[in-house]
């Protein structure tokens, strides 16, 4: 299988077997990336329930979105690096995870998500009433809210793939 | 053996009993229960974190816009309270389940000790803060702010630890 090659691949690198081997290096990026995913997601859920008009309600969404959005950004970036190196360290047995597979899929979605919210319906933010914001916005903002906590879940879950120690 | 009910028992047995009621037993031998419990308390701390940054932010200066401290604060106040209730709730299921290991582990106290500051710190003086009408001088919002993400992210990170630093 060409995926699991490269996985193999990626597992035989020197950068996989210094993190596998160091319990200090794992586990600093470890908490890296699980605080990092808390602390993006608790933002977007602020922005998600600003759409379905369950948070922050007198604030206009578009001054909502234009401080938090950019700065998940960089969150997000640390998240990709972080989560990089800890795949890098266990490619193999990541390649076996279906939780792993199903994170990647919410990732994917989340980021289509609101890729497909910022090119449609959020250029016409600013004239929305800002008491009720439209049904696709709504929509919009459930679906990365669900998104957002099947990619927590899902990363829990990785933890308790086959052959793991729990913890 | 069967230990009974913890009254006026030290707190060693305490935590022991507690790991083997019935609830500590069912929940530490159900790899599915331990995981959901740990997935609904991590989603609580995103939105109690969130709420909470989104507000210290305020404080700093770094709000939304324009919009005053006390607005933000009050808007968000009922998301701060659901992620703290959902903590609370989730938090001493996964305790019982692994209790007598948390007694033995460092972490595990320092975050309790943490987390009693951050909930006194977080409903007084906090609350007094963030919710002054006129806002209190850039100075006290600032070192009220910092203390404030100190502490929260204390919990986090003792509670990431207790999961890292395995006891035998």
């Amino acid at each position: 299988m060409f995926l699991l090659s490269i996985c193999q691949w990626v597992d035989s690198t020197p950068l996989s077997t210094l993190i596998r081997q160091s319990n200090w290096l794992f586990s600093t990026l470890d908490t890296i990336h699980t605080l990092g995913i808390v602390l993006v997601a608790g933002a977007i859920m602020l922005v998600d329930l600003r759409l379905l008009g369950a948070a922050l309600r007198r604030v206009p969404v578009v001054q909502v979105v234009a401080r938090i959005v950019p700065a998940t950004l960089g969150g997000f970036g640390v998240m990709l690096v972080s989560g990089g190196l800890l795949f890098s360290s266990e490619a193999v047995k990541m390649y076996h995870s279906p939780a792993f597979r199903i994170k990647v899929i919410l990732l994917a979605l989340v980021g289509l998500n609101a890729l497909i919210f910022h090119r449609t319906i959020y250029r016409d933010a600013a004239n929305w009433d800002p008491a009720v914001t439209p049904a696709r916005a709504r929509l919009a903002g459930l679906l990365s809210l669900v998104f957002w906590i099947g990619i927590i879940a899902a990363g829990r879950a990785i933890a308790y793939a086959p052959g793991y120690d729990l913890g | 053996m069967m230990i009974h009910a913890p009254l006026f028992a030290s707190l060693a047995t305490t935590f022991q009993w507690m790991q083997h009621t019935y609830l500590g037993e069912t929940i530490r031998h159900s790899a599915t229960l331990i995981a959901t419990l740990e997935i609904v308390h991590l989603i609580g701390l995103a939105l109690l974190l969130g709420a909470i940054l989104m507000v210290d932010l305020s404080l700093l200066g770094l709000g939304i816009g324009a919009y005053p401290v006390s607005r933000i604060a009050q808007d968000l106040s009922g998301w701060t309270l659901a992620g703290l209730a959902i903590m609370l709730a989730s938090g001493p299921l996964i305790l019982f389940s692994e209790a007598e290991r948390c007694y033995k582990t460092p972490a595990f106290w320092i975050k309790m000790t943490l987390l009693a500051v951050a909930i006194a710190f977080h409903f007084t003086i906090h609350r007094r803060v963030t919710l002054a009408e006129p806002p209190e001088p850039r100075p006290t919002a600032r070192i009220v702010a910092s203390l404030s993400v100190a502490l929260w992210f204390g919990v986090a990170f003792a509670g990431k630890a207790i999961a890292i630093f395995q006891v035998p």
